[in-house]
């Protein structure tokens, strides 16, 4: 395809020598900027708490100490903080697909009577940032309206205020408004319900998007402080986030460090294996939404 | 699906309450059944009938990591429990014990336990929420024993207007920590700590000749924590944070100026503080836990930080009075009752808190036991008890002392008055972070303008609180 | 007549998860934190205040300074969050080769909890033993305090906010870029356009609108600053010059217990972003 240089100015001596400068020092550079910091956090875990602090830094760890890492992730509680917050970004997932998707499709499809008041007044949280409403939410989760239920210190903290996300149903309602009514007029003849229909007929069709929320959906939790840092406040409870940035005050610097590659791996791996999947969906969802 | 789970959630939240209900109302008709010749629950003077039957929570139990204190908590819950046997505690665990959101958000949410850890500065906003049980009438020479040698200013800070709502257990005076090593490798005589700031500026300045990214003296300088500290070295010079009934700012003073001059002299003049500033707890213990830091103010306990959870050494850590001698900031934590508790669970509370906290030769202060286990015995804190306590306490601490208490010696020696941090401490302290912080990393900063800067903003900050 | 009936029972019982989620953790507290702003809480009494929160705000001069920090940052998070990943985009969408690569390098860090990014770069920036200076000093450039300067520290959030971010735009970009007819280059290229001109004259006005979306986007996102200088300078940072608009909602209703006062200013921050929604829709409308 056809950028903002030809094939034929590139092809040209001059045009081949510099492509090659260029894509070397962006190859290197990238690799030094984005890499470097990890390739520092990995041999950081491996040093000793007096060389990890030394002035000049060692690029090579003089000697390596694995069990700083063993360290790290008994002293930092890791797994019990992995597990955390695996199980309130995946239960948030869960309860967004669900309801989410239930709602976008109600919105889309089924139509209902104030349905575009509906829409309209959840879009308008778009326009509200999250960090205005920290507070009375706050207090909101402290004490439930009309249930008077706590939800500080439960998961449901961080479970259900996920669900309401307008740009979530925003863009699973525009996806579904796009499936022709006449296959779902089609499926109505043939008897099914309009569960039936959502699960059947929309849902095989909309993968694509729903990988976007999805991804979304893990991401945000996985990357959220202020909130898990308000509502899970035991220890037992914490995020990853909160809790290392709680838990490194007490230990070494190395033994920081190393909790940090711990922390950092899952996402990051998980993301080396699904890269192509995952940068898919997103270019793909946030052009088309 | 969600909305199934909540009613079932808040269905068994109201059995539970239900339960916890019909608990409370059995324990108090025991209590006064039983306990009609001690005078039971209907007088709030006489301690807890032995026989009660009480369900209280509580919180700040050692966490696992600290295995010596969570055994002694279990044994100690054993012993308390041979004598009360039908008390139960369902005690939490926590470490730290108080985080300011968390705090927050238990008094918010009224679901602090019944018994919790509050820091002395905490009272004000505890009464704020209406959190808290006036337990004057429960705590008498009778239900705490030593409560004549407890130190009046302590109890003071548990008190408004006139009336008492916790019990302390542990507090401290802030004083000079100090790095005997380094002082040794530094030609300077580790047994005589300095005492004022000219000497202080002397010893950091040979301190950080060291090299090797050695520091001479070091401080805070973000979150909250400079202000804290500006205040403590503004005690120990004698000053105030603010006038009498708390309304205006008084700290723009002679004393005032000396504090940020002393540091800006050091940090730019002598170069005695190294570059590495905006530092915030623990910092300070982690720098000197790994023989970057010379000096520095805290509180005793520090000692144990920097050995307990920075595998530092007891004999490397020596401890002097407050620089300038005139006054020490004091602080430390204490237990408060829920607003709400039925009577035999304050009296159970303070039952407890008595035995564990407050009784010589009992609980925290068993140091047979602490050295058995491997903790410290030895450090000057907690220190709220006065008189025959005070003398009772020292000579069993001096029997069993695991640390090197000679390193100590400057610290206690040189008793200075302790002073209470000024009311609204976090609001006056974050202006004065940015004081502190301007002549820590601002080498043009003006002393002056910095703290009458300060002393606008916090004459602004407390008009604004009346 | 009973279809519509049906029909709407059931799109409501679809609906109505999704719903009870929104009431209750987004228009309920929407209304409370209207309701707040003009109320003080002081010994478990609430009483109504009229404007006296936002007096106190006012009066308050961490108040300004955090409002000047706030547009700071989101100035300087302009100028590198958004120029960067533009450029970069633009540099990756040339290249022939390790395009993959250099994608997957770019969004790594947007995939690392941010607590791991911040404290790695604050270890980097420490000035004693941070890698930053050993790198400019081996290098014979001038050290920097880093977090440890008014004048530095709010650059120093950036950089490491556009390193923790930048892969997220970057990659929206690309796709804009992409999406560029190849013809509009060629026919460019034979009316003599340079490169330059070429960018400026088809580049950007072919992803005009993705940019300005992400440019409103990165505004109300920046302006809401949080967890960097929080982790990174402990929220104020030296003499107040990272105290944020959130950090001091945060401070406010955290460690001064003062609800009202932190609604107040949330209220004010709500405002202050419609406001410049509402330039942006008009500019934007203006322009088309």
């Amino acid at each position: 395809m056809r950028t903002l240089i030809s094939d034929t100015q590139l092809n040209r001596r001059r045009g081949r020598i510099v492509y090659r400068i260029v894509l070397c020092l962006v190859v290197g550079g990238f690799t030094l900027v984005f890499l470097g910091p990890l390739y520092w956090l990995v041999t950081g875990g491996l040093k000793t708490t007096q060389e990890v602090i030394q002035n000049p830094p060692t690029l090579f760890p003089h000697s390596v100490h694995f069990d700083t890492y063993g360290e790290a992730w008994s002293k930092m509680r890791m797994g019990r903080l992995l597990f955390n917050t695996l199980y309130y970004a995946f239960g948030a997932l869960a309860f967004q697909l669900v309801f989410d998707v239930a709602a976008a499709y109600a919105l889309s499809k089924l139509r209902p009577v104030l349905g575009n008041v509906i829409l309209g007044m959840m879009l308008a949280t778009l326009m509200i940032p999250s960090a205005v409403l920290i507070v009375p939410q706050y207090l909101t989760v402290l004490d439930l309206p009309l249930l008077h239920v706590n939800l500080v210190n439960t998961p449901w903290a961080i479970w259900l205020p996920t669900v309401a996300n307008a740009f979530n149903i925003f863009l699973l309602k525009r996806f579904f408004d796009s499936v022709p009514d006449e296959l779902l007029a089609a499926a109505s003849v043939d008897g099914a319900g309009p569960l039936r229909t959502l699960w059947s007929i929309i849902l095989p069709m909309s993968r694509p998007i729903l990988g976007v929320v999805s991804i979304f959906a893990v991401v945000n939790v996985w990357k959220d402080f202020l909130w898990p840092l308000l509502v899970q406040t035991d220890p037992k409870n914490q995020t990853l986030n909160i809790g290392i940035t709680s838990l490194s005050t007490g230990v070494p610097q190395n033994v920081v460090i190393a909790a940090l590659a711990i922390a950092s791996a899952p996402t990051v791996v998980f993301f080396l294996i699904f890269q192509r999947n995952i940068m898919a969906g997103l270019t793909a969802g946030s052009i088309k939404g | 699906m969600n909305r199934d789970r909540l009613l079932r959630r808040s269905v068994a939240l109201v059995a539970a309450a239900g339960l916890a209900l019909t608990a409370a109302a059995c324990s108090s008709s025991s209590g006064s059944s039983d306990g009609g010749d001690k005078g039971g629950s209907a007088d709030a003077a006489a301690p807890l009938d032995p026989n009660t039957k009480v369900t209280l929570s509580i919180d700040c139990e050692p966490p696992v990591t600290k295995a010596a204190e969570r055994k002694q908590w279990e044994d100690d819950i054993k012993e308390f429990n041979k004598q009360y046997p039908n008390v139960t505690i369902n005690a939490k665990d926590a470490s730290p014990c108080e985080e300011p959101p968390a705090f927050t958000a238990q008094l918010k949410g009224k679901t602090q336990p019944d018994v919790f850890y509050s820091y002395f500065t905490d009272l004000n906003q505890v009464l704020d929420e209406d959190g808290a049980e006036d337990i004057s009438a429960y705590v008498n020479e009778k239900t705490v024993p030593a409560l004549k040698d407890i130190d009046p200013s302590v109890l003071a800070t548990l008190k408004s207007d006139g009336k008492l709502y916790g019990l302390p257990t542990s507090n401290y005076k802030m004083g000079l920590l100090y790095n005997r090593k380094l002082f040794t490798q530094a030609g300077l005589d580790p047994d005589k700590p300095p005492t004022t700031w000219p000497e202080v500026r002397e010893a950091a300045k040979k301190i950080a000749a060291l090299g090797n990214g050695v520091n001479g003296y070091g401080d805070y300088s973000a979150t909250n924590q400079g202000g804290w500290h500006f205040t403590a070295e503004l005690y120990g010079l004698g000053g105030s944070m603010t006038t009498e009934d708390g309304k205006k700012a008084a700290f723009n003073t002679a004393e005032g100026k000396q504090v940020l001059q002393n540091l800006y002299d050091m940090r730019w003049t002598d170069n005695s503080m190294g570059a590495t500033q905006g530092l915030k707890w623990p910092d300070l213990m982690t720098q000197m836990s790994s023989d970057k830091l010379g000096m520095y103010i805290g509180a005793p306990d520090d000692i144990t930080y920097m050995v307990q959870t920075l595998k530092g050494k007891y004999e490397d850590y020596g401890m002097g009075p407050m620089i300038g001698g005139k006054g020490a900031l004091l602080g430390g934590n204490d237990y408060l009752f829920k607003k709400g508790s039925t009577p035999d669970q304050i009296k159970a509370g303070i039952a407890w808190i008595n035995f564990k906290y407050l009784t010589v030769g009992k609980g925290q202060f068993q140091y047979s036991r602490n050295k058995a286990d491997g903790l410290p015995v030895g450090l000057p804190q907690p220190a709220f008890f006065t008189g025959a306590s005070l003398e009772a306490d020292n000579k069993a601490k001096a029997a069993d002392a695991t640390v090197p208490v000679a390193n100590y010696a400057p610290f206690i020696n040189t008793p200075v008055p302790g002073k209470t941090e000024p009311a609204n401490a976090q609001q006056i302290y974050k202006v004065l972070d940015n004081a502190v912080s301007g002549v820590l990393t601002d080498k043009g900063a003006g002393v002056d303008k910095l703290l009458s800067d300060a002393e606008t903003q916090v004459n602004q900050v407390l008009a604004s609180l009346q | 007549m009973r279809q519509t009936l049906r029909r709407n029972v059931t799109a409501h019982g679809f609906l109505l998860g999704a719903l009870l989620c929104f009431a209750l953790f987004s228009w309920y507290p929407m209304i409370r934190e209207i309701v707040m702003s003009f109320q003080r809480t002081k010994r478990g009494h609430t009483r109504w205040v009229g404007l006296d929160n936002l007096d106190l705000l006012t009066q308050d001069p961490a108040f300004w300074q955090a409002w000047r920090n706030t547009l700071l940052f989101t100035v300087l998070a302009l100028a590198l969050g958004f120029a960067v990943p533009f450029v970069v985009a633009i540099v990756l969408n040339e290249l022939r080769h390790a395009k993959g690569y250099l994608r997957v390098l770019v969004y790594l860090p947007v995939m690392m909890p941010p607590v791991a990014s911040v404290l790695l770069f604050k270890y980097f920036y420490d000035p004693g033993y941070g890698l930053f200076n050993n790198i400019l000093h081996t290098l014979h450039l001038p050290t920097s305090a880093w977090l440890n300067s008014s004048d530095t520290a709010m650059i120093s959030v950036v950089i490491a906010a556009t390193w923790m971010n930048m892969g997220g735009a970057t990659l929206i970009y690309l796709a804009a870029l992409q999406t560029i007819p190849g013809e509009l280059y060629e026919a460019a290229e034979l009316d003599g356009a340079g490169l330059l001109r070429r960018i400026w004259h088809v580049t950007i006005p072919q992803t005009r609108l993705i940019l300005s979306l992400l440019l409103l986007l990165q505004i109300v996102a920046t302006m809401q600053v949080f967890v960097e200088p929080y982790l990174l300078t402990g929220g104020n940072g030296p003499q107040g010059s990272t105290t944020t608009v959130v950090y001091l909602i945060y401070q406010y209703a955290f460690n001064f217990n003062n609800y009202g006062a932190a609604s107040a200013l949330g209220l004010v921050l709500l405002l202050v972003l419609a406001a410049f929604s509402a330039v942006y829709v008009r500019l934007s409308r203006n322009n088309d």
